[in-house]
């Protein structure tokens, strides 16, 4: 039997944990800085999203190494 | 007027570029009749280029010990009888290697394109500062607005924010290349028939090899030092550390490629997943029920597409703005010897540094 599209379902599922807890606990350090000193919002979102893109990045490495298993390339 | 135009303009792409997917998978669905749908094949490399008038088939060429034979199109190739198809692509017919194929696909055109539409893009715009307007008068015209909000934005936002501000000078040509050129190859996926280019592991690799490059060449000492003789540490540690740390310069261009690939490849997947849930239906309920829900998926793939046009910003932003972060910290002269070093704390003090 093939466990590769069952593989991949539940690694997309774990990778969408992971990278939701971290995302979100950016989203939550951002607003509530932003909310403690508005005047740096700017310099707060560029890090923002320069941290959401290496959570990002890790997140997608993981799914693709989920598309390789549904595609059953490597098996 | 102009703007009347414009505008006209805008609705009609947009227009096209929310009822592309559906022309292009009706197309597929017919050919694959009673098959399975290629998801990928979508996505993937192609030796014609697609436009809505046919295909166009690109020329094919092999350097084959040290000759250059030229095919005007796979067809060409094959009438020729050197070679024969097989899954893997074209081989030689005496079973012989291949030196080198420079063969040209669909998404180097794209590359291309995207390339040359930055370039008329920006030599326009360089035209129109020359001859004054907008550096002595206030720019004129939507497109001269929208290209001076860019560049102003890749320069404060990106370039000067997170590189020493001595050196920033001669790194927004570099940086502002990377943003225009990445942003029009996204964007080029959004055209009906169009691909991006950036969906292509091998394009995206590329770009990161470049401003890998681009990194090392402005290491400073201290950049190199922090590499192979790490301050402050025990040597022990510091047998650990090296390997670590040229690891690490190698892994934040492989993030910066796959980063760039995934995502563009997600979004094409996405919508013709979502799209292909109307077939699902059909096959599980019933043409009713199939025909019925399809208002549903495809008004979620139109409000896709608009999310597609924002990707394709924010991915030509991400990158910049990691290179500018990874040039600047190559770049940048250290102070003091006792230092951390996860990326994140660099980028702080840059921030620090930057503000005092």
């Amino acid at each position: 039997m093939d466990f590769g599209f069952l593989a991949a379902g539940l690694g997309a599922g774990i990778i969408a944990i992971g990278a939701g807890i971290g995302i979100g606990m950016i989203g939550k350090g951002a607003v509530e800085s932003i909310a403690r000193q508005p005047e740096a919002s700017g310099d707060i979102r560029g890090a923002m999203i320069l941290t959401a893109a290496f959570i990002e990045g890790v997140a997608l490495i993981g799914a693709i190494v989920c598309i390789l298993l549904a595609l059953g390339i490597g098996a | 007027m102009a703007l009347k135009i414009s505008r006209t303009l805008l609705i009609i792409s947009f227009l096209l570029a929310v009822l592309s997917p559906l022309s292009i998978f009706a197309a597929d669905a017919t050919e694959s009749e009673g098959g399975s749908i290629d998801i990928l094949g979508k996505t993937a490399d192609h030796d014609y280029f697609d436009t809505a008038f046919g295909k166009i088939y690109l020329p094919r060429i092999y350097v084959i010990n040290g000759d250059i034979s030229f095919f005007s199109s796979t067809k060409k190739a094959l009438a020729s009888g050197e070679f024969i198809q097989t899954e893997e692509g074209l081989v030689r017919a005496d079973g012989e290697g291949i030196d080198l194929d420079l063969s040209i696909t669909s998404h180097l055109v794209y590359v291309w394109l995207g390339i040359l539409f930055a370039l008329l893009f920006t030599m326009w715009a360089a035209s129109r500062y020359k001859k004054g307007i907008g550096s002595q008068t206030a720019p004129k015209g939507a497109i001269q607005n929208i290209f001076e909000i860019l560049y102003l934005f890749v320069r404060d936002q990106i370039v000067f924010e997170y590189i020493p501000r001595e050196k920033a000078g001669k790194y927004i040509p570099f940086l502002f290349s990377v943003f225009m050129a990445i942003a029009m190859m996204n964007m080029l996926g959004l055209l009906p028939w169009g691909a991006s280019a950036t969906a292509d592991l091998t394009v995206t690799a590329t770009l990161a090899l470049i401003t890998f490059i681009v990194t090392q060449v402005s290491g400073t000492k201290d950049h190199w030092q922090h590499v192979f003789n790490f301050p402050g540490v025990p040597l022990l540690v510091k047998f650990i550390l090296t390997p670590v740390e040229i690891l690490g310069l190698l892994t934040k261009p492989f993030a910066l490629a796959i980063r760039l690939f995934a995502n563009m490849l997600s979004g094409k997947i996405m919508i013709i997943c979502i799209l292909g849930l109307i077939f699902i239906f059909t096959d599980l309920f019933g043409p009713s029920v199939g025909v019925g829900t399809s208002i549903f998926w495809v008004g979620l793939t139109s409000v896709l597409y608009g999310l597609k046009v924002f990707v394709a910003l924010l991915q030509a932003y991400i990158f910049t703005l990691l290179s500018a972060v990874f040039i600047g910290m190559a770049a940048e002269e250290h102070h003091h010897d006792d230092h951390h070093h996860s990326d994140l704390e660099l980028l702080s003090n840059t921030q620090q540094s930057n503000n005092h």
